[in-house]
């Protein structure tokens, strides 16, 4: 068992942890943090994505400990008492979901990539999209929902509680 | 050297069972003694839309707005049964199921309201807004609510069955009429074969899909960008790799799917040639939106550079092997 201090949607834990945990394992068993999903379990499908110190990664790659005293995001995280971030907005407007397993992953990379661009271009958004796969929408609709995003991000800045 | 073709892909899909195989679903709807409406249905959501359409169909029927029915959906102990979510039949199937059962429950509110209203019949008589009233005289006019007060503890429902009506084929000719309906699409593609890599790309599709009546476009607008997806995966990339029965490509790093660079910006034309025996004249478009990707990619290589792939799926190993037989078949017959 080994403690380690890290910060999840802006709230500090510090959690008991099994040397050999995953971070995922982390975030849906201990912290019930589970709108983040395990699709392949190794970083291939991006479905895990999650924001740690404002990078993208897979966090089904990450071992628990290397979590120490960072700063991550997940989709619980995107939600503010005054509504859906313009990210998650966007997507329902747009119908860009279908099943769902994949957007949470989705939302997170589209975040990442917003927060340092708010104009991408369509091939930008797909570029920033191309670790998450997606079985059910074949993309272009996520990538309207990104693009429409991005124009209410640059209207109302980013609204996430954090 | 990079090489542009287009190609064109059509087909014609029959949809549900099929083959005189019954194929029944159904649906119950209720007025709850609070004068709400819910819909019980065993349709399964997996993505597709489905309980938003039945939904929609449902508000239709009944006059209400789809935030006014409460969808009970997938609890196999209250539900009834819908089918499969396959086949692409739970538009057509169970889109017809839910009409009936709504347009059983009108029917039932309007003798009521005839009676408690004191009507000579139900002539004129309107469904709308969470009221039954006489349209040439709406003062005349009874409340879901009240209605669901006169039907006291027991509260009105009521079902609604659809079997769909196919035949079995003739096992000896294999004719016959297996299916009811069909639905028909066309995609059309450019690619563009990079010749030295073996690597094809799309840079344009374009789909058109009879869809009967759109009952809601932007999920068939998804619907259609999913199986492009799908049938692009299909075409190029995805190979299970089966050696005896054993799956030999069980991951993502072997099994590739399509990710978000490998689609092109879809162009989606929907049809509607409404079928007289759909609800709202709708059909399922689930599979038929898939099924003509890949022959219309196979069209455009072709196009592109003169090679008849019969093998999916076309992995540039594949292409490059194709582009050079014919090129020494072509060399051997003296025609370059
Ligand atoms: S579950 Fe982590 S990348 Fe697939
Ligand atoms: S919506 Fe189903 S995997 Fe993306």
């Amino acid at each position: 068992m080994k403690k380690i201090n890290l910060k999840v949607n802006g709230v500090d834990y510090s959690v008991e942890i099994e040397e050999d945990v995953r971070l995922l394992d982390v975030l849906r068993n201990q912290l019930r943090l589970t709108g983040t999903k395990e699709g392949c379990g190794e970083g291939e499908c991006g479905a895990c994505t999650i924001i740690m110190d404002g990078v993208t990664v897979n966090s089904c790659m990450v071992m628990a400990f290397q979590a120490e005293g960072k700063e991550i995001i997940t989709i619980e995280g995107m939600a503010t008492k005054s509504g859906l971030h313009p990210i998650q907005r966007a997507f329902l407007e747009e119908g860009a979901v279908q099943c769902g397993f994949c957007i949470p992953g989705m939302v997170l990379s589209a975040k990442a990539l917003l927060d340092k661009n708010l104009t991408p271009n369509r091939e930008e958004i797909r570029e920033a999209i191309s670790g998450n796969l997606c079985r059910c929408t074949g993309y272009n609709k996520i990538v309207d929902a990104i693009d429409k995003a991005s124009k209410y991000m640059g209207k109302e800045g980013d609204v996430n509680g954090i | 050297m990079k090489k542009r073709g287009i190609g064109i892909g059509s087909t014609f899909y029959g949809t549900g069972y099929g083959n005189g195989f019954p194929d029944v679903s159904k649906a119950i709807v209720e007025l709850s003694q609070e004068g709400e409406i819910v819909l019980y249905v065993g349709a399964t959501e997996v993505g597709q839309g489905a309980k938003t359409i039945l939904t929609q169909m449902a508000a239709e029927v009944l006059g209400v707005s789809v935030e006014d029915i409460t969808l009970v959906c997938e609890d196999t102990s209250i539900t009834p049964d819908a089918g499969t979510a396959a086949a692409s039949r739970q538009t057509y199937n169970t889109g017809n199921a839910i009409k009936r059962a709504c347009e059983n429950l009108r029917d039932e509110m309007i003798k009521i309201a005839v009676k408690q209203l004191g009507l000579n019949s139900s002539i004129g008589v309107k469904v709308e807004n969470k009221k039954v009233y006489l349209n040439i005289f709406p003062d005349k006019k009874v409340s879901f609510k009240e209605i669901a007060n006169l039907q006291g503890e027991e509260t009105l429902k009521t079902e609604g069955i659809f079997t769909a009506q196919t035949t079995k084929m003739d096992e000896e000719t294999g004719q016959g009429a297996p299916y009811w309906p069909y639905t028909f699409s066309v995609y059309g593609v450019e690619v563009e074969v990079d010749t030295e890599t073996g690597l094809v790309e799309i840079t344009k599709a374009v789909c058109a899909q009879d869809v009967g009546k759109a009952i809601n476009p932007k999920l068939i607008e998804g619907q259609i960008d999913g199986g492009f997806a799908m049938g692009l995966g299909y075409a190029i990339f995805e190979d299970l790799g089966l050696h005896n029965g054993e799956i030999k490509h069980n991951r993502f790093t072997n099994y590739l799917i399509p990710t978000a660079l490998d689609v092109p910006d879809l162009d989606k034309i929907i049809i509607e040639a409404p079928e007289t025996t759909a609800p709202y004249g709708a059909k399922g478009i689930g599979e038929p939106v898939m099924i003509a990707v890949a022959p219309a990619i196979l069209n455009a290589i072709y196009n592109a550079v003169g090679v008849r792939i019969t093998e999916i799926p076309i992995t540039p190993e594949r292409l490059l092997k194709a582009i050079k037989d014919n090129g020494k078949n072509k060399l051997e017959e003296g025609k370059i």
